[in-house]
């Protein structure tokens, strides 16, 4: 009967993983297509305006995945009910993407999002800091290239060390990157800091409490807890992220980093402005 | 969040005449169900935040606290489903300190429902024995009403013993507030000089949780929707299965549970992978701790010249051993500390 039990389980197992690998495909395949009807549509309407007109120059959409895509980020940011002081992408899939990773930056902080922050669970961005910098410098010169008049100033925030950008400040964000160190080994530093202090008789135990320990934990005193944390991938987990700081966290899901698009970006910040925080009340 | 009822069911043949636990067998087809589920990986420790008490009670026109007795329903049989799916340990949110900011009415009658609820367990105690029932509060109890602690300590006290399953119920908790007093604890154990600063590391700081005797949660579940933790179990719950349902908690239905427990199975290799490696790097760092502690105890001790690479071994064990005997005295105190409080609550409450 145990046998019996186990090939039904296994068949079902078999069963839902080619749904989700078909949901995936699909996915995929709608955004390609959509994406290629799209630019036949326009270029089919705009040929003939572009041939009439001296100036085709403006009119005739740039070829790639960008056309269709709405560029207001500002606007669209401030068409929100509330928008999160503090966002974090959580990317818990295998292989990240770094020109991905670095559009959603570059989005959030256009739409006025004042703290991203980015986080996997094996410490890669952590470790090719520099390379993730690059992306970002580069989305967002094509993001401002598209949008034209809206500068940003981005300040990177890494290990305490800060360094400012070149351009003209209009408005300001901070990235942090984040690893699995951040979360329970910097509470366990914090909790050795204040042993030492009691060994050395600066602080009693009953010292100790909430407040003071929030205090060590938060890299400076601005920065606020995360609002919203967006997930990349099918694992259901914080995989270890920031475990003090996540207390009254949303958690929204997306099934991945690879290929996502402003609209995913968008909706899920929508979802975020919808949710109700009661606060125990 | 949830609360409490007096119903009480009885099946066919002998009952589990209890109130905690509703009684009831599952029928044909959740039984197939069960044993299908359980030919993969079965989660040993479920989590659950019982959101959506107040929402059936608007959404069903009835008095909130009729919603909170719902709730209350809703664990019984919850608690009888998970044992059904041979799911040993469940945590509860029951109680959370930010609750205190509720109107005084609220707050009022959930406590004095808290307070009927544990007297009503002490009155089972029969069935919890036969049963194996383990009941565990966690969170500061000194911010309750006298009464209820020393209720709660009776149960608790009274329970001590069984090992079948268990129940932990939080009441009077906040992540936060278990991390920092776990800290305090680990503090109190450096003022007392029982162990050093140094010894201070994570496998410590879990050791020193109000959930210092349960293992983590494999999945965590919250219904009505909300996708936050709201400070439950944050420490915890790391590398837990996170799994968020749109259902009110009084309208969760067996179905509701084995769909968790299906995400639970499919996240379980990444999860345990990622749970490996961690555990690999929490080895890996408290290794080098202990090197670098033997290399500082050496340097104030030897006499200027450098150990071969045998003896510097040596001292590394012996610094590892004697590190974890500390440790293990200390755990042993404060176990005792803890076990005293409730001993002593109980004795208040037999003289009063």
């Amino acid at each position: 009967m145990a046998v019996v039990y186990e090939f039904v389980w296994q068949v079902l197992h078999v069963l839902l993983h080619i749904h989700r690998t078909l949901i995936t495909w699909f996915r995929t395949r709608l955004r390609n297509w959509n994406g290629q009807l799209w630019s036949r549509a326009l270029t089919a309407l705009l040929v003939p305006i572009a041939l009439s007109f001296p100036n085709p120059k403006n009119l005739v959409p740039a070829p790639g995945k960008r056309v269709g895509r709405r560029y207001r980020c500002g606007t669209d940011g401030k068409s929100l009910e509330k928008l999160p002081d503090h966002i974090a992408l959580l990317i818990a899939e295998e292989e990240p993407r770094y020109t991905d990773i670095a559009n959603l930056v570059v989005w959030c902080m256009a739409v006025g999002i004042s703290y991203v922050s980015v986080y996997d669970n094996y410490g890669v961005f952590r470790r090719n800091n520099s390379r993730l910098m690059d992306e970002i410098l580069k989305q967002q010169q094509e993001l401002l290239d598209l949008e034209g008049s809206k500068q940003l100033s981005v300040e990177f925030l890494n290990n305490g060390t800060v360094k400012q950008d070149q351009q003209v400040l209009s408005c300001q964000s901070v990235l942090k990157v984040l690893s699995p160190d951040d979360g329970k080994l910097r509470i366990v530093q914090a909790a050795q800091q204040l042993c030492r202090a009691v060994e050395q008789r600066e602080k009693t135990s009953k010292d100790i409490n909430v407040t003071v320990l929030d205090s060590l934990l938060r890299e400076s005193k601005s920065t606020p807890d995360p609002d919203l944390v967006l997930k990349f991938g099918p694992v259901e987990s914080t995989l270890g992220f920031l475990p003090w700081h996540i207390r009254l966290t949303e958690f929204i899901s997306l099934p991945s980093h690879v290929d996502v698009s402003y609209e995913d970006l968008f909706s899920a910040l929508q979802r975020y402005a919808s949710c109700e925080q009661r606060l125990g009340k | 969040m949830m609360w409490m009822s007096t119903n009480i069911f009885y099946s066919r043949g002998v009952s589990l005449n209890m109130s905690w636990i509703r009684e009831g067998e599952l029928n044909l087809i959740e039984k197939l169900s069960a044993n299908i589920l359980k030919a993969g990986p079965m989660p040993k420790h479920v989590a659950f935040i019982m959101d959506g008490n107040r929402r059936y009670a608007r959404k069903r026109q009835m008095e909130r606290q009729e919603g909170h007795t719902q709730g209350f329903d809703k664990l019984a049989e919850t608690l009888r489903w998970c044992l059904n799916l041979s799911i040993h340990e469940v945590t509860v949110y029951a109680f959370s300190i930010e609750n205190f900011n509720r109107s005084k009415d609220e707050v009022d009658g959930l406590m004095e429902l808290a307070k009927q609820k544990f007297i009503r367990l002490l009155e089972e105690q029969e069935n919890l024995e036969k049963h194996g029932v383990c009941i565990r509060v966690l969170g500061d109890l000194t911010l309750l009403p006298l009464d209820l602690q020393q209720h709660i300590a009776r149960a608790v006290v009274a329970t001590r013993t069984h090992n079948k399953c268990f129940l932990n119920v939080c009441f009077a908790y906040t992540s936060r507030h278990e991390i920092a007093n776990a800290v305090r604890e680990m503090a109190w154990g450096v003022e007392q000089g029982l162990i050093k600063s140094s010894d201070v590391s994570e496998a410590l700081l879990s050791q020193c949780l109000y959930s210092s005797n349960s293992p983590n949660p494999d999945l965590l579940i919250r219904t009505s929707g909300e996708v936050r933790l709201s400070d439950f179990l944050l420490w915890q719950t790391s590398h837990s299965c996170l799994v968020f349902q749109s259902v009110l908690w009084p309208e969760y239905s067996f179905w509701n549970l084995c769909d968790a427990i299906l995400q639970y199975q499919l996240n379980h290799r990444p999860l345990q992978k990622a749970r490996d490696q961690h555990r690999e790097g929490q080895a890996l760092q408290q290794h080098e701790a202990d090197r670098a502690c033997v290399a500082d105890l050496l340097q104030h001790h030897g006499n200027g010249k450098p150990l071969d690479a045998q003896r510097r071994q040596e001292a590394l064990l012996n610094y590892t051993a004697s590190r974890e005997e500390r440790v293990q005295d200390f755990l042993g105190v404060l176990q005792h500390k803890r076990d005293s409080f409730l001993t002593d609550l109980t004795s208040q409450a037999a003289l009063a």
